[in-house]
């Protein structure tokens, strides 16, 4: 079983890489993020390939793909659906918006307003929305892959604290090394490839790996190891206030994918030290500056001893 | 300005307590202006660490420090002497509360409590001061944890909880080392402390003693080998005056004698003078306990001798310390209540010492004295015959008409109302100028016998003057005119003379012995006194005894028994800490798995490839491959075995099965790649 996970996982890494050259660590969070069925946000300048992981991915995958372009115009409505009124059947008719797909890349995620930040957020929280009074489920399974920039934050409205909580993970995608970078410049556009992308999933093995990465196992001793680094972060004068028992949890959730996905059915806690970055950095109140955030969260993993 | 260092909040509520306790001790005896400046500095300090008020500038600082100075200059008038100096170090102690700017400087503070504390006990050591000394520490060490605490928001009580504990467990480690620890004499000496003593002084005039006779302090405490013998003996001497100088009467001194020294040390050879006594009869082994009198001479009956080596026999027959008592002292005293002292003829220079008077004084007395002694050559005739007109005509009573210029004449011609030291006074004035040497001497007479406890407790008010008349073939006689005035006195005992009147016990308002009256009360004071009694016998003169003690226990004393000896009890003492911290130690959530692999981490530290705290065992073995390849088969067995036991699942032998693989595996530092960094 988990040695198919692994062939699985190999093979949609592959397809991605083919597309996003030079950032397997990268397509292997986001990956680990989707399997532990979680929501991602990506946090890059513009042009390092942040809409590129996201299509790579739904390819690989194969699941229905909107992107949605947040402006500071865009309302509930134009990503929820409206109804619209039929005249030969004399009735209302529900125009689904682009929120009914699969993978939905929300595009710059800041630059909209707190209103329509919310609906989506909503739709990420329960999975479904509610329209006109009427409660509608979104298609299963359903990912969000949300981006922002940084940097000129000028008309932007950040994401309040509560509201990053409900992404699983925070990547950085960077820079592409020097050789991946040659590549790159060298060939074609890659981005050519995604339209002939062949799924490396069906969707029952997504379905399967998904209830497997619940069955992974953990230990007495590997939950010892992670509590004592949970409470290490409430415990240091770092920061205000530590990692919530939610995020705990998530930590944990997205282990025990990176676990499956290195084809084992148990989590080590190089499992957790892998994902503890993505997953803590951004539900950290750090002030004065992002790299405060992850210094700190790897002195966090080098205090805190395994046994 | 801010503090360059900010206080723990516990840590500053301790120190704060800390300085009012110590002001609290001390207040006694620091002028009023100094426990005052101490509560303002703590003020300031609070409102510094509600950032209301600045620091002190450096102008103010110097200028405080200087006014403290010249302030204690003019209140004492000396920087000598242990009040001056204790008030010295507490105006330093108050300053530095005005400039806390690191941590280093509040544990200066710190440390400064615990020696000002400490100091208390050089004014009292009764039972309930040496509590209060313990207690007042307390605080300090609470002071002492917080301010080593990580949070600075901690609950004051926490600390106080840690000081308690910590205290507690030192309690078993104190007593062996107040049982074992060898006594060394005082490094320095205690600077003489001059105001506030009571107690007889080393000079004599008139109304010296009626103050003594308001206090009801225990002056000495003296414990019998037999019965205790009758009130009426009881002379107890201290003090002998031979110089008058028409008001205050003095020691001679000693250089005035001729023959030999003064001072006869019982190590040394006897003195010239040592056989002008002659001992008769039953001899009486007693101890004395006496308080502190800051003052060098002891309390015995006559003719005493002692065997403490630090007690010497003076030329008039008494005891001297060999310094100052600035402590409770216990002396061993051996006396002969038959004896005869100087009973053969005076020399010249002697009877000149005895019988010299100044000139000017008293010459009604001096013209008197004369016409009785031709009236009455006999002097034990005269004697009586003097003493006779005391008990006639003379009052005795605690309150005297002041006297003018001429003591002895106002007095026995005139007001005829006095205490002990006037009629000593006179009738030892009264027999020089009749041509008989006499003296006076000071001490105590009488006592309180415990009813339970077999001791004597002598109270400052016993405190009394008689004279010593000299008589060829007799030597010198005790005579007390006391007793011709007011038999009662010597006959029962003072306090039961006095209760009730005349400003008796005025000096000491709280005294229980207002409350003699009432049984009950009196004898819970009695019971106090014999727990004062027992503290001070036990404890504070355990040096007395501790050399016996400790020979019976090693059966001789070498320096290495002793460390053996502190080592063992020490031990034992320590033993219910560690016990205690054995059974609360933290429950180890190591089992045998992880026990094993931390000595897998130690065998590769052990040739320098140390595991990284939180370094995983995977990551960790990957780090091994790169340096030392020949050891990756042995490293990645034990990394499967421990992995899978730990985080899989764990099976029966799977413990055991990384033990033989561990007992196998042996790296070396040849196993290390040459190249790598």
């Amino acid at each position: 079983m988990s040695k198919a996970s692994q062939q699985i996982t190999e093979a949609i890494i592959d397809r991605v890489e083919s597309v996003l050259v030079g950032k397997q660590h990268a397509v292997r969070l986001a990956l680990a993020c989707l399997y532990a069925g979680g929501h991602l946000l990506i946090e890059d300048l513009p042009g390092m390939g942040k809409t590129t992981l996201a299509q790579a991915l739904a390819a690989a995958i194969g699941l229905s793909y909107t992107r949605v372009q947040f402006t500071s115009d865009l309302l509930p409505a134009d990503i929820i659906g409206v109804s619209v009124y039929d005249r030969n059947k004399a009735a209302f008719e529900f125009h689904p918006g682009p929120l009914f797909n699969q993978l939905v890349l929300a595009d710059e995620i800041n630059r909209t307003t707190p209103k329509t930040q919310s609906a989506l957020l909503e739709a990420m929280a329960e999975g479904q929305v509610s329209v006109e009074g009427e409660t509608r489920q979104l298609p299963q399974p359903f990912y969000v892959i949300a981006t922002q920039n940084p940097l000129s934050q000028s008309g932007t409205f950040p994401l309040p604290e509560s509201q990053l909580d409900r992404f699983l993970m925070r990547l950085r995608l960077g820079y592409p090394d020097p050789e991946a970078e040659r590549q790159l410049l060298s060939g074609a556009d890659p981005r050519s490839k995604l339209a002939s992308m062949s799924r490396g999933v069906t969707p029952l093995q997504l379905a399967t790996l998904q209830e497997e990465v619940s069955q992974v196992k953990v230990s007495a001793s590997l939950v010892d190891y992670l509590q004592r680094l949970l409470q290490f972060t409430r415990n240091s004068g770092d920061v205000d206030y530590g990692i919530s028992p939610r995020g705990g949890m998530a930590v944990l959730k997205s282990a025990r994918a990176w676990a499956l996905m290195a084809g084992r059915d148990y989590v080590i806690p190089e499992d957790i030290q892998a994902v503890f970055a993505p997953v803590c950095a951004h539900r950290l109140p750090v002030s004065g500056g992002e790299h405060r955030a992850e210094n700190f969260i790897q002195q966090t993993l080098n205090s805190v001893d395994i046994i | 300005m801010r503090p360059l260092w900010q206080i723990p909040r516990d840590g500053l509520f301790w120190l704060l307590i800390s300085v009012l306790i110590s002001i609290a001790l001390h207040f006694d005896h620091l002028p009023p202006w100094v426990a005052l400046a101490g509560i303002v500095a703590a003020l300031w300090q609070i409102q510094l660490y509600r950032e209301r008020w600045r620091q002190p500038g450096r102008l103010l600082k110097w200028s405080l420090a200087g006014a403290c100075g010249a302030g204690l200059l003019l209140h004492y008038g000396r920087m000598t002497g242990l009040e001056p100096m204790v008030a010295l170090l507490f105006s330093g102690y108050i300053l530095k509360l005005l400039e806390i700017h690191h941590r280093r400087d509040a544990l200066v503070l710190l440390y400064l409590s615990y020696l000002i504390i400490i100091l208390q006990s050089l004014f009292s050591t009764t039972i309930g001061a040496s509590l209060l000394v313990l207690m007042a520490l307390l605080p300090v060490t609470a002071a002492l944890v917080a301010m080593h605490g990580s949070t600075d928001n901690s609950r004051p009580a926490t600390a106080l909880r840690t000081a308690l504990s910590m205290t507690l467990q030192a309690m078993p480690l104190m007593l062996v080392m107040f049982i074992v620890m060898p006594r060394i004499g005082s490094l320095w000496a205690v600077p003489q402390q001059n105001s506030a003593t009571t107690g007889v002084s080393d000079s004599m005039s008139p109304g010296d003693m009626t103050q003594l006779g308001r206090s009801g302090a225990v002056a000495f405490r003296v414990e019998f080998d037999g019965p205790i013998p009758a009130q009426h003996k009881l002379y107890w001497r201290g003090l002998v005056f031979s110089s008058f100088d028409g008001r205050r009467w003095e020691q001679q001194a000693s250089k005035a004698y001729q023959d030999g020294q003064f001072l006869q040390w019982p190590n040394q050879p006897l003195a010239a003078w040592d056989k002008m006594i002659v001992r008769r009869g039953q001899a009486l082994s007693y101890r004395v306990t006496l308080e502190a009198t800051h003052s060098p001479w002891l309390f015995a009956l006559s003719t005493p001798v002692s065997r403490s080596s630090s007690v010497a026999l003076s030329r008039d027959f008494r005891l001297v310390n060999n310094e100052p008592v600035v402590s409770k002292l216990q002396y061993p005293v051996t006396s002969w209540l038959e004896h005869q002292l100087e009973p053969s003829s005076l020399p010249d220079w002697r009877h000149n010492i005895e019988l010299a008077l100044p000139a000017g004084y008293n010459p009604k007395t001096r013209a008197i004295a004369k016409q009785w002694r031709e009236e009455t050559p006999d002097i034990a005739a005269l004697i009586d015959r003097l003493l006779g007109l005391f008990n006639r005509e003379f009052i005795y009573t605690l309150r005297p008409p002041a006297l003018g210029k001429h003591t002895v004449d106002e007095f026995l011609w005139g007001t005829k109302k006095g205490f002990c030291e006037f009629y000593a006074s006179s009738f030892v004035f009264f027999m020089r100028a009749a041509g008989v040497p006499a003296r006076v001497v000071v001490g105590y007479q009488g006592g309180e016998r415990h009813p339970s406890e077999n001791y004597l407790l002598v109270h400052q008010y016993d405190a009394h003057a008689w004279a010593e008349v000299w008589i060829e073939g007799q030597g010198w006689l005790r005579v007390d005119p006391t007793a011709a005035v007011a038999p009662q006195r010597i006959e029962i005992s003072f306090a039961d003379l006095f209760a009730e009147r005349e400003g008796f016990l005025s000096a000491s308002p709280f005294s229980l012995e207002h409350l003699r009256d009432i049984d009950w009360l009196n004898k819970l004071r009695l019971k106090l006194d014999a727990m004062d009694y027992a503290w001070s016998k036990w404890v504070l003169g355990y040096e007395n005894i501790q050399n016996d003690f400790l020979l019976g226990l090693l059966g001789g004393i070498t320096p290495q028994r002793i460390a053996l000896l502190l080592l063992f009890a020490g031990g034992i003492a320590l033993l219910p800490v560690f016990i205690m911290l054995y059974l609360s130690r933290e429950k180890s959530t190591r089992d045998q798995l992880d026990r094993l692999f931390l000595q897998y981490c130690t065998r590769l530290e052990d040739i320098g490839l140390a595991r990284k705290p939180g370094e995983g065992p995977r990551d960790f073995a990957e780090r091994i491959y790169q340096r030392a390849p020949s050891l990756t088969v042995p490293v990645d067995t034990l990394t499967q075995l421990y992995e899978s036991a730990r985080y899989s699942e764990i099976k029966v032998g799977d413990v055991q099965r990384f033990k033989v693989a561990l007992k196998a595996f042996k790296p070396s530092r040849k196993a290390l790649l040459s190249s790598s960094c």
